[in-house]
């Protein structure tokens, strides 16, 4: 793109949306650091008291714990499930193969609500609510989607001459997509695993449905809380999720570069 | 006209009646041809010609609908890919973008679990025989086009294939380095006496680089000869016209004789009919009206350094001649009239359906 | 080229099963039969006393479509929604056009400044909402210095309008990027050159060719404002009724999950609806 001067109506214009958007993120950084026991801003006096708060609370860090677990677990199982997947899809080409993509990612295109609901109803009959495996289920209809595009993605734009290349140097089919396919599919890869992980681990409205007294996953914690007292708590545990995302972008930024991975 | 295709069996890479059909069209029709050890042979076409399809055929990637491969006696038509044993140079080099040039150059041999340090030396050697020594560590997005093609070419020849395929390796690079490429891949696949096969569709590729020449036209096999075959005695009007340049002019025939102009030429067979008479630009010489030849008028005289080119009306056709420049020649000018003569034997008549 | 007429080759179909058949249980028992199941439900017959009854009944739905509050509660998401796409199409645009014009490190940063706030979660967001918006947030303590009356902000419809505008943003940004594909900053400089003020080059020229991303995020944005409960639940505080958070209310606390599918269905149909407008909208655009 060629550098143009921007209109300085435009830029004002610009930074003053961008102050409005980054808002609530910029805010919650000088209540975290609040000496107040209840919300105000600006507060009254300064403390890092609700730092060490985070870690004193049972709820928080048992949330944290499930919550991290969970996303784990999602991303693994996710990539395990979507590769294979995306490589029937996109190279093996079934009849059919573009339906059944547009089914597995239909679960994107309905709503949370009516998915966590319609989840609910059956995992109710399944003894699944607010157990760990019904957790990690809920999230891979909605993580796996979006890795299922990703890999598909990455698997199409790869060269295939590169690994036809290798099958006439004499690898087998297997070894092909081990030592080339793969390699070159690492930005498509570190793309899915940084979306599944950050798509679960902030999960809030299918957690919501599939959660109880017995399992809580953080957002979850966190939404229960703030309904009943927003105090500063939240904002320091904030301001720690905000920095894990962010280096969550920069790690995925640098090594594949983030507007390929997202904006596509 | 000689023969120059060798009888079944007798090649070192025997294709016998290769085809390969997709729904709705055919992309090669009944390909047989016979490659002795050694050599180099161009399949040379248009595009959508079949050779590419032909070619990836012969080394495994696209499964043929029918027909044989045969390399060294074994039949392969069955064998997977990477049991094939062939070298494949591709058009987009298709190098391993993660991997060094050595661990490039590297693959083939570990794919065959050739012991390490020997794999050492043949990568050192391969890279030396396409100059790149000092690059071993680079990836292939550092070097150039050029340099990018030298590692393909080392990768496939590092694993001494029985076959060493080549699909358009030289269109990707600025004229330059594609001549200097052709000598060199001619060069080496010689002193390593490798039976190679090359696709192409730039016809001096294919006539000034290969032993043999394998001409495809929609999925079919037109003629296999030398260069000096194709050139001087093109089995087919296609052939003709696609191996050099060539005027296409309109004739009848009647008992064995194409009239032309007022001129007759023996027309191969028993054609009658409609044919095509076609004589090369710079195989047709001129005198002024009244000598031997056909009479014709110049339309337009193009003068173009090392040649003079003149389009000339001849009973309402237009015929191309080139004459090589001397120095002091006049160019005669639009509407002069002229005579047009040519040897008997660079005369080609075929038949107008072709 | 030949080479591109060849197709991958169909393998066995057992490996295809063989490959697909992980993600296609967990779409099928995650996805397909509860949706289905979702369906089937909003004909089951609730008693007086609550007890769900397996049935073909139709009486939640005419107690959905009888019942004013329900028609209230779609009109006001639907407007809501509408309120909020618009805002966020204002609010978005400056955004997408500056990030269009910019190059460099420089846009990889505001590009990661618009994308961070998407991945971090609407609990944390819809947070930093009340701090700003709440009786002793950001804005009350700067009118109250100004010597003015307090502003009740949340627990209203206008806090809710906000947060949404400020959540749904990264979604109509990107939206409209993707659409500003097709402005060639040669265009604008023709139409310079032939006379137009800028004001004029983007009512005439830039705005037009935008139209396609503006649709999109307008689409994106409708929807995800109808679907959205974290944020009208926290910042309405109960007091600002809507489709979704109805629906959580029922499946959660009041456990009426026929009425609570029967609104699920509504809303699906509403995204059906927008979805027609919007195809109809681009192609009276194209």
């Amino acid at each position: 793109m060629d550098e143009r001067p921007v209109s300085p109506a435009l830029k004002l214009l610009a930074f003053l949306m961008f102050a409005f958007l980054l808002a609530p993120l910029i805010v919650v950084v000088p209540i975290s650091f609040s000496g107040d026991s209840y919300m105000m801003f600006p507060p009254s006096s300064w403390s890092v008291k609700w730092y060490p708060a985070i870690f004193l609370d049972g709820k928080m860090t048992a949330a944290f714990w499930t919550s991290l677990l969970l996303a784990c677990a999602v991303t693994v199982l996710c990539l395990v499930i979507a590769l294979p997947a995306a490589f029937a899809l996109v190279r093996l080409r079934p009849r059919g193969a573009e339906a059944l993509s547009s089914l597995f990612t239909a679960p994107l295109l309905l709503p949370t609500i009516v998915l966590g609901l319609a989840i609910l109803i059956v995992f109710a009959r399944y003894g699944l609510l607010a157990t760990f495996p019904g957790l990690v289920a809920a999230h891979l209809v909605v993580t796996l989607p979006y890795a299922l595009r990703v890999l598909a993605t990455a698997l199409s734009t790869l060269p295939i001459a590169v690994e036809e290349a290798a099958s006439t140097l004499g690898a087998s089919p297997f070894t092909v997509f081990r030592r080339i396919t793969l390699p070159m599919m690492k930005s498509g890869l570190i793309g899915t695993t940084a979306l599944c992980f950050l798509v679960s681990f902030d999960e809030v409205v299918l957690s919501l449905f599939m959660t109880g007294p017995r399992i809580q996953t953080l957002p979850v914690a966190m939404y229960h809380h703030v309904e009943q007292q927003a105090d500063p708590l939240v904002a320091a545990l904030s301001v720690l999720l905000v920095v894990l995302t962010l280096l969550v972008v920069l790690v995925v930024d640098r090594t594949s570069g983030l507007a390929k991975t997202f904006v596509k | 006209m000689t023969d120059t295709s060798t009888a079944p069996g007798q090649g070192f890479l025997s294709i016998r009646g290769l085809t390969k059909r997709y729904a709705g069209f055919t992309a090669v029709d009944n390909l047989d041809l016979e490659v002795p050890k050694g050599e180099l042979v161009a399949f040379l076409g248009p595009s959508g010609c079949g050779k590419t399809t032909s070619l990836r055929m012969i080394a495994g990637l696209v499964p043929a609908t029918s027909g044989r491969i045969v390399v060294g006696g074994q039949d392969l038509t069955e064998v997977a890919t990477h049991r094939r044993d062939m070298g494949l140079v591709f058009q987009s080099y298709a190098l391993f973008p993660h991997m060094s040039v050595a661990k490039n150059v590297a693959f083939g041999l570990e794919m065959r679990k050739v012991p390490k340090d020997e794999i050492a030396k043949r990568v050192k050697e391969a890279i030396a025989l396409v100059h790149l020594t000092g690059k071993e560590e680079h990836r292939p997005a550092q070097l150039s086009g050029g340099q990018q093609q030298r590692v393909a070419l080392a990768r496939a020849l590092v694993i001494r294939p029985s076959i060493l395929l080549f699909d358009e390796p030289l269109s990707n690079l600025d004229a330059k380095l594609r001549d200097e490429m052709r000598n060199e891949i001619r060069d080496i696949q010689r002193r390593l006496g490798i039976t190679a096969i090359f696709v192409t569709h730039d016809q001096s590729e294919a006539l000034t680089m290969c032993d043999k020449v394998v001409v495809m036209n929609q999925g079919r096999l037109e003629q296999l000869g030398t260069p000096v075959d194709l050139y001087e005695r093109p089995k087919t009007a296609f052939v003709a016209s696609f191996v050099g340049r060539t005027n296409r002019l309109k004739a009848v025939a009647t008992d064995g004789f194409a009239d032309f102009g007022g001129q007759r030429f023996a027309a191969p067979g028993d054609l009658s009919g409609p044919v095509e008479v076609m004589v090369r630009p710079h195989r047709i010489a001129l005198a002024p009206t009244g000598g031997e030849g056909v009479a014709g008028t110049i339309m337009r005289a193009t003068f173009a350094g090392d040649i003079l080119q003149y389009d000339i009306d001849v009973a309402g056709q237009t015929v191309s001649v080139e004459l090589a420049t001397r120095g002091g020649e006049t160019v005669l000018a639009p509407g002069t009239t002229v005579a047009l003569s040519w040897r008997p034997q660079d005369v080609f008549v075929y038949g107008a359906a072709a | 080229m030949p080479a591109a007429v060849a197709k991958p080759r169909r393998n066995g179909l057992a490996l295809v099963i063989a490959l697909i058949a992980p993600i296609a249980l967990v779409n099928a028992f995650g996805f397909l039969a509860p949706v289905l199941n979702l369906a089937r439900m909003s004909f089951y017959e609730v008693e007086p006393t609550g007890t769900m009854r397996e049935a073909f009944s139709l009486a939640t739905w005419g107690k959905v479509i009888a019942d004013t509050f329900y028609a209230e509660l779609i009109v006001n998401s639907i407007t809501v929604s509408l309120g909020i796409t618009l805002l966020t199409l204002i609010c978005s645009y400056p955004i997408a056009l500056y990030l269009h014009r910019s190059s460099g490190t420089w846009r990889t940063i505001l590009l990661v400044l618009v994308i961070s706030p998407l991945l971090t979660s609407a609990v944390v967001r819809t947070y930093g909402w009340i701090a700003i918006l709440s009786e002793n947030g950001l804005v009350n303590n700067l009118v109250s210095g100004l010597g003015l009356e307090r502003l009740r902000l949340m627990f209203n419809k206008t806090g809710v309008v906000i947060g949404l505008t400020e959540i749904l943003m990264p979604y109509m940004i990107l939206a409209l990027l993707a659409g500003f594909g097709r402005l060639d900053p040669r265009v604008e400089e023709a139409a310079s050159t032939l006379g137009a003020p800028p004001f004029t080059i983007f009512r005439r020229i830039i705005l037009p060719l935008t139209m396609p991303g503006i649709a999109l995020g307008c689409l994106l944005c409708f929807v995800l404002a109808v679907s959205s409960f974290i944020t009208p639940k926290l910042l309405g505080g109960g007091r600002v009724f809507l489709l979704a958070t109805e629906i959580y209310d029922q499946a959660i606390v009041t456990l009426n999950w026929p009425l609570a599918a029967s609104l699920s269905i509504l809303v699906l149909v509403i995204f059906g609806a927008a979805l027609v407008l919007y195809t109809r909208a681009l192609r009276a655009i194209l």
